[in-house]
């Protein structure tokens, strides 16, 4: 037996075993510079152990009679039993299981069919895919685990032919030492024969194919020596110990998957990004992998601000093509070969949080560790690689294509260098994370993604001469914020801005803006209780007042809306009028940012996410107006896209359906403009206080989309306001001759002149649907 | 027809479909027997109205004999019974829906599962009885060698 080695296992001593060297930098075999060999061999055993326990425990026969003829009672484990702890019912949920595992494994690397679709192989990956999943109910099996699988199962491979290259090379030398008699069988186990190694060396000049001359276990090629031991069966543990091994190569095989997935303690787990729900102590509230795609994009961001603003504008969202890099660890851009140096780089940085002790929370999960800032930097730069042909390009769509169709003939250490570089930056975007989220400035919820939001809104905004003071004053908040972020690496979030200064604020209490949603509640009650109440002045004014109370606190845009009503106030019916048109468009441009946050919750497949938001966003306008000829009431048709806003709303607002279903019912025709008003006012706020306070993590999803879709909305609104617009004309008719008869009608008899007025601020906002139309 | 029906609604249930005629089934389309492979085991259908005496062993054996299969599926008895004898097994689901029978008194619905695994075969016998259902289960072996069954 030759002297067990003194070789200490380095972090990097077994640079052509990436077996072994995968196993110890996830941490299955110990990593510790005086782990023995024979360290080795025990852990590996052990693993291998707890493998063949998993397997007896899980995999179930149901024909195989139990031992000890403890069959199970009839009743109780038929076939067709409907008991889910019985076996046959387990049997056949791990069927359906392999069922969806075979879908997958038969596609796997078809170009390496040699190796990965044979029958040995294949079952080898499906049961450790299934035994894994078995164990970890919480994810079950996702598409993309057996693509992390197949690179271990390989590299395991690898290794175990070196290991009998070797042996072929040094044939003689194997010798079957085990009784003291020397068996020269081509055994798997047999051990290396060093003595007479020495011995033939001494001898003779024959072995010139073996360029060594080491007499001792010593002086081999230290490679060699690895190997040997690695590969010895007489070592600890014996056969169970063969670190290199053939028949054990699914067991370890599974650790090395286990470990992959978990994280083995570290910060980095893959199985998290196949996990539908957010980390629990997350600070963003996306899905992990969600979350990993944003902080790439952060860095991005970092490193080159104008090729992250081009892709931002063009609604290029980071997890459109980064769940599929980040899922299987870029298994699907590399050939198989430079998928192993990637991930000799990636399994080579430490998984462990340098700052374990820090209290706070990290912004972003993945930059916590070493290996997770590797992934993101890897990431960013191979987004670099391809700057110069996203810059070229003005097309999402082409965007996507060039990053998903990754060249091949990369330079891949140049990329790998680069994206140790970048490494360094990408640990510390978590600390200026934190300082913001200190220092209070920074809403949580939002993440630079957003900021394509405001940028797009802003890009999208239509300039009218019209309502020139609204609109402009609009546009001139929004263009402020803008260039508050345009300096900071971090989105700061749209601060509420300050109620513009010729705000009358003698008007209402401005309550205290954190009770927002108290403040809804006043508002509901104040509405109904002017339901009740007959039509006066006073309801009017409550209207205004209380839709003043519910803009004032939510951003400039409601400030906007609510000076506009300033200074309108002089014409009390006027104002509800102008009130009710304007805020049709306000509404009009909300839908898509409301309709992001109320669709999607968490949706891990955000390509979807694009086409089911232009979807719903044409839909929109083509409901309201077949809701408004479905309405009897014309007058209540007005009330219509408001009602069906706030359908798509999700159910806090129920408080405004209700309300919209009483004024539906109003027989007269003043009072359904009043509430009217007011329910725009409040919808108007409602989008806002969706905007900005949802708590929806597909927000970065709804902010990217939105430019993109928002041409083609504001021209479906621009019809639907067209619509609309006729309707209330035609009720304005009708008006016309019933202001004079009832007494609902409130401020004054001045009927001809406000309606003068009314029906020019109509034509005005014709304009602005036309213009809308053309967009 | 109402067999078209019950022939249908059966294929839903499964698609690989084997019917014999029975003692009123006057659709020339079903055969009087069939023989099938399954796995190692060779079955053999039939209703039974056509052994006499109806439900007798004998003649039940001397039919399997005839068919040279080694599980005999039969019928008309309304009545579960599973022989077992030196060239096979003879196997009387009984009636799944407990109709009347002449021969029978008080027909509990019964059915039976047969899982085939290689040479192994259990057989589940589901018999409604009482309003619960009771679940019983019979293992036939096969030798490669003879045709010698073990409980």
């Amino acid at each position: 037996m030759p002297e067990t080695a003194s070789c200490s296992v380095g972090s990097r001593c077994f640079s052509d075993l990436r077996g072994v060297q995968w196993r110890v930098d996830l941490g299955i075999l110990p990593s510790s510079p005086s782990a023995t060999i024979d360290d080795l061999r025990r852990v590996t055993a052990n693993s291998r152990r707890r493998y063949a326990s998993l397997r007896k425990q899980l995999l179930v026969d149901p024909h195989v009679p139990k031992d000890g003829g403890n069959s199970p009672d009839p009743v109780m484990d038929n076939p067709l039993s409907q008991n889910p702890d019985s076996m046959w019912g387990r049997f056949f949920r791990n069927a359906e299981l392999e069922r969806m595992l075979d879908q997958d494994l038969t596609r796997l690397y078809p170009e390496r069919g040699s190796y990965f679709q044979t029958s040995g192989c294949q079952g080898m990956l499906r049961r450790i895919l299934l035994l894994w999943c078995l164990r970890h109910p919480e994810y079950g099996y996702r598409q993309g685990m057996h693509e992390l699988l197949a690179p271990l199962l390989y590299v395991l491979h690898v290794d175990v032919e070196h290991l009998s290259e070797v042996r072929k090379a040094y044939e003689d030398h194997f010798v079957d030492n085990f009784d003291g008699f020397s068996y020269h069988e081509n055994d798997l186990t047999y051990k290396f024969d060093f003595k007479k190694f020495s011995e033939s060396v001494g001898d003779a000049g024959e072995f010139e194919e073996n360029h060594l001359k080491a007499s001792s276990l010593a002086e081999l090629d230290p490679a060699i020596q690895i190997i040997v031991l690695l590969g010895d069966a007489y070592g600890a543990e014996g056969e169970l110990g063969i670190v290199l091994s053939e028949k054990f190569m699914e067991h370890d095989a599974y650790s090395m998957f286990d470990a992959l997935m978990s994280g083995a303690g570290g910060v980095v787990a893959m199985a998290e990004f196949f996990s539908p729900a957010p980390y629990s102590c997350s600070l963003t509230g996306f899905t992990p992998v969600i979350e990993a795609s944003a902080a790439m994009y952060q860095l991005l961001s970092i490193v080159d601000l104008s090729l992250h603003t081009h892709l931002v504008e063009l609604g290029v969202e980071p997890q459109y093509f980064s769940l599929r890099w980040l899922r299987v660890l870029f298994g699907r851009e590399f050939s198989l070969e430079n998928l192993l140096v990637i991930w000799d780089e990636t399994f080579a940085c430490d998984n462990t949080n340098p700052n374990k002790t820090a209290d706070t929370e990290s912004y972003f999960r993945i930059f916590d560790s070493p290996r997770g800032a590797f992934i993101s930097a890897f990431a960013v730069s191979m987004i670099l690689k391809l700057r110069s042909s996203l810059l070229a390009t003005e097309n999402a769509t082409i965007c996507l294509q060039r990053l998903l169709n990754f060249p091949n003939n990369v330079n891949l250490p140049k990329l790998i260098s680069k994206a140790k570089s970048l490494q360094d930056l990408a640990l510390d975007v978590n600390k200026s994370n934190s300082m913001l989220v200190h220092s209070g400035l920074h809403d949580g919820k939002k993440t630079v993604i957003t900021r394509g939001h405001t940028l797009s809104l802003d890009s999208a905004s239509p300039r009218t001469p019209l309502k020139e003071s609204y609109w402009e004053e609009k546009w001139r908040v929004l263009h402020k914020e803008e260039e508050q972020k345009q300096g900071a690496v971090l989105h700061l979030s749209r601060t509420e801005s300050d109620p513009s200064p010729s705000k009358k604020t003698d008007r209402t209490n401005l309550p205290e803006p954190s009770a927002r949603r108290s403040l809804l509640d006043d508002l509901a009650r104040q509405l109904e209780s002017v339901d009740i109440k007959k039509n006066t002045g006073g309801d009017d004014e409550n209207k205004e007042n209380a839709g003043c109370n519910v803009d004032n606190k939510e951003n400039g845009e409601c400030n906007d809306g609510v000076e506009h009503q300033d200074s309108f106030e002089v014409n009390g019916p006027d104002v509800t009028y102008l009130l009710s048109e304007e805020n049709t468009p306000n509404l009009s441009g909300l839908p898509s940012p409301v309709h992001g946050n109320s669709d999607e919750a968490n949706e891990s497949e955000s390509s979807s996410v694009a086409s089911n938001s232009s979807i719903d966003e044409n839909a929109l306008p083509r409901d309201l107006s077949l809701k408004c000829t479905e309405n009897d009431d014309s007058t209540g048709k007005s009330t219509a896209p408001g009602m069906k806003e706030r359908k798509v709303l999700s159910g806090k607002f129920q408080w405004l359906w209700k309300f919209g279903r009483n004024a539906n019912n109003e027989e007269t025709s003043k009072r359904p403009f009043a509430f009217e008003d007011g329910e725009n006012g409040k919808i108007h706020v409602a989008g806002f206080s969706m905007g900005d306070g949802c708590d929806s993590s597909s927000e970065t999803s709804k902010g990217e989309i939105v430019d993109q879709n928002l041409m083609v909305s504001l021209r479906n609104l621009g019809q639907s306001m067209l619509e609309n617009i006729q309707v209330i004309e035609s009720v304005f008719g009708q008006d016309c001759d019933q202001l004079g008869r009832t007494e609902s009608f409130s401020k004054n008899g001045v009927v001809g002149k406000e309606q003068v007025t009314a029906l020019s601020a109509l034509k005005e906002l014709r304009k602005i649907s036309s213009i809308l139309s053309e967009m | 027809m109402e067999i078209y029906e019950v022939h249908d609604y059966l294929r839903t249930v499964c698609p690989d479909l084997h019917i014999t005629r029975g003692e009123y089934d006057e659709d020339t389309r079903y055969l009087e027997t069939k023989t099938l492979t399954i796995g190692q085991f060779k079955l053999g259908v039939c209703h039974g109205h056509q052994v006499i005496p109806w439900g007798d062993l004998e003649s039940l054996a001397m039919l399997q004999r005839q068919l040279d299969v080694d599980i005999l599926v039969t019928g008309h008895t309304h009545q579960f019974t599973a022989y077992k004898h030196e060239a096979g097994v003879v196997i009387n689901p009984g009636s799944a829906t407990g109709a009347f029978s002449s021969i029978t008194y008080d027909v509990n619905p019964s059915f039976v599962l047969m899982d085939i695994d290689g040479l192994r075969v259990v057989v589940y016998v589901y018999e409604l009885i009482d309003g619960e259902v009771k679940v019983d289960k019979i293992d036939f072996k096969k030798t490669t060698t003879s045709t010698n069954l073990t409980h």
